[in-house]
């Protein structure tokens, strides 16, 4: 391959991980907005989903042109394809930002109850999940996913908990209907989030060792 | 039951080394040919591909000051062995050259030359052999109304195609090709390599191939050579997915040198 060719790979990974960032400081901006109900942030969120949407299609293109143009094999291969999944799935992580954005648009003028149950907690081990898989595939560093599954756990069983939790408010106080169906979605978007992280993870294990694994 | 997918090893090179005068060509290679499948060998030029190829047939008894010891076994025998009969082993195993090198006579007699040269006179007999041999050969079609106009006026696709049919029709069980595709335009080049994937149906092909892409398009097996060392030989996806060895890596992702 010639010269090009590295440098456009090189190039398409600066911008993937750019993207990622950018994905990843839409859902940690969602949270502190609705941590503080700070609907002008959420605004803000609401609007790069737009950048969010055109970035991930012009990187797409500039993968799907590496492929026709140069046929990537081997870590080269993998190095395109791991990114194609990175892209789609931050693309995905934005999009959950947005739609939290948008509850936090829409949420009641009432105080938060039981200080968001454990969704600040929850998304703290979110947006490292993220950012560590974001790490791993610019460092191309597999030891940095080493624990996933079991803190993909964590993150499953949070949102199990933040469930019931809301279930008891509910019951005890109809009033705590609207509130706590919005805790729910947010647990539902935030757990969905880290297993888009886990899928890039299991695409990077594949872009620097070349055998698939599974995370859980 | 006999199952169609069963591994036959047809060919066994073992502990081959080979020496042009002082320097060493091939060292200590080991490999098994599978029948029924195309093994492509790759590696950048000088590294030993020809030389390999060469030794299958015996091709390279012609060189001077050329030295070869270990053993490749086919059928039983060892084809390097002194007893073994080097035109015997010739017609079980042929091979294709880079540049197609028909004979200057009719298309007819380029097939028909082998089976004559194994005692084939009978001209019925004859006719079939040139006619199934061309077919296998995915010419026929294109020259049944020509059989007696000379080969030299076919183009290079076809003329490659005729020196595949001239091979199939003395029989062989494997077929070596050194690079036949290269002196090819794209639409011939396809031609062949659509051809290799019929062919396997039936024989063991071996082709040494300066284009990597062709090489993954064609083969089930890869061999990557270097500086006469077998460096890595694997099912062809694992080579061009995930080979083990770092050199190869380079050397099909371009990071050569
Ligand atoms: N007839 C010959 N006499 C002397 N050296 C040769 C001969 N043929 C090939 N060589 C040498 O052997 C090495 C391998 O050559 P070859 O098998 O043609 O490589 P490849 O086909 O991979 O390009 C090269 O260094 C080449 O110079
Ligand atoms: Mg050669």
């Amino acid at each position: 391959m010639t010269e090009k060719f590295f440098d456009e790979i090189n190039d398409l990974k600066s911008d993937v991980i750019t993207f990622s960032w950018f994905a990843e400081q839409m859902l940690k901006n969602s949270i502190e907005a609705l941590i503080n109900l700070d609907k002008n942030l959420a605004k803000d969120v609401k609007k790069r989903k737009k950048e969010l949407v055109q970035t991930s299609y012009q990187i797409e293109e500039k993968i799907f042109s590496i492929i026709a143009l140069y046929q990537p094999v081997a870590r080269d291969m993998r190095t395109v394809v791991c990114s194609l999944g990175v892209v789609n799935a931050a693309e995905r992580i934005g999009t959950y930002g947005k739609d939290i954005a948008n509850i936090v648009r829409d949420f009641p003028e009432r105080p938060h109850i039981e200080n968001l149950v454990s969704i600040p907690h929850m998304a703290d081990l979110v947006i490292d999940i993220i950012g560590d898989t974001i790490n791993s595939y610019e460092l191309e560093d597999i030891s940095l996913l080493a624990k996933l599954s079991e803190r993909d756990d964590v993150v499953d069983s949070l949102k199990r908990s933040i469930f019931r939790e809301c279930i008891t408010y509910m019951m005890e106080d109809p009033r705590n209907i609207a509130i706590c169906t919005h805790y729910v979605m947010i647990g539902r978007y935030l757990e969905r989030s880290a297993d888009h992280a886990c899928r890039v993870a299991e695409k990077v294990h594949y872009m620097v060792t070349g055998e698939r694994v599974e995370i859980k | 039951m006999v199952t169609m997918t069963e591994n036959v090893e047809i060919l066994q090179i073992k502990n081959l080394n080979l020496w042009y005068g002082e320097t060493q060509a091939l060292k200590n290679i080991n490999m098994t040919f599978i029948d029924r499948q195309v093994t492509a060998l790759i590696g950048p030029s000088g590294c030993g591909k020809s030389t390999l190829l060469r030794c299958l047939n015996r091709m390279n008894d012609i060189v001077n000051e050329c030295r070869v010891d270990g053993t490749i076994d086919f059928n039983g025998k060892d084809i390097l062995h002194n007893n073994t009969d080097p035109v015997e082993i010739r017609r079980k195993i042929g091979m294709v050259f880079q540049k197609p090198n028909p004979f200057p006579k009719t298309i007819f007699e380029n097939v028909a030359y082998g089976p004559r040269v194994h005692g084939i006179n009978e001209r019925k007999e004859l006719e079939r052999i040139v006619e199934e041999s061309l077919k296998h050969a995915a010419l026929w079609d294109e020259v049944k109304d020509r059989l007696s106009e000379s080969a030299m006026g076919l183009s290079g696709g076809q003329q490659q195609r005729l020196c595949i049919a001239r091979t199939l029709a003395v029989e062989p069980e494997v077929i070596l090709m050194d690079e036949p595709c290269s002196a090819l335009d794209p639409i011939a080049t396809s031609k062949i390599e659509n051809l290799i994937d019929v062919l396997k149906q039936d024989y063991c092909v071996i082709i040494v191939t300066h284009n990597m892409q062709q090489a993954s398009r064609v083969s089930d097996s890869t061999a990557f050579m270097y500086l006469g060392d077998l460096i890595e030989f694997a099912p062809t996806r694992q080579i061009f997915e995930n080979p083990k060895q770092e050199l190869t890596e380079n050397y099909i992702t371009g990071r050569f040198g």
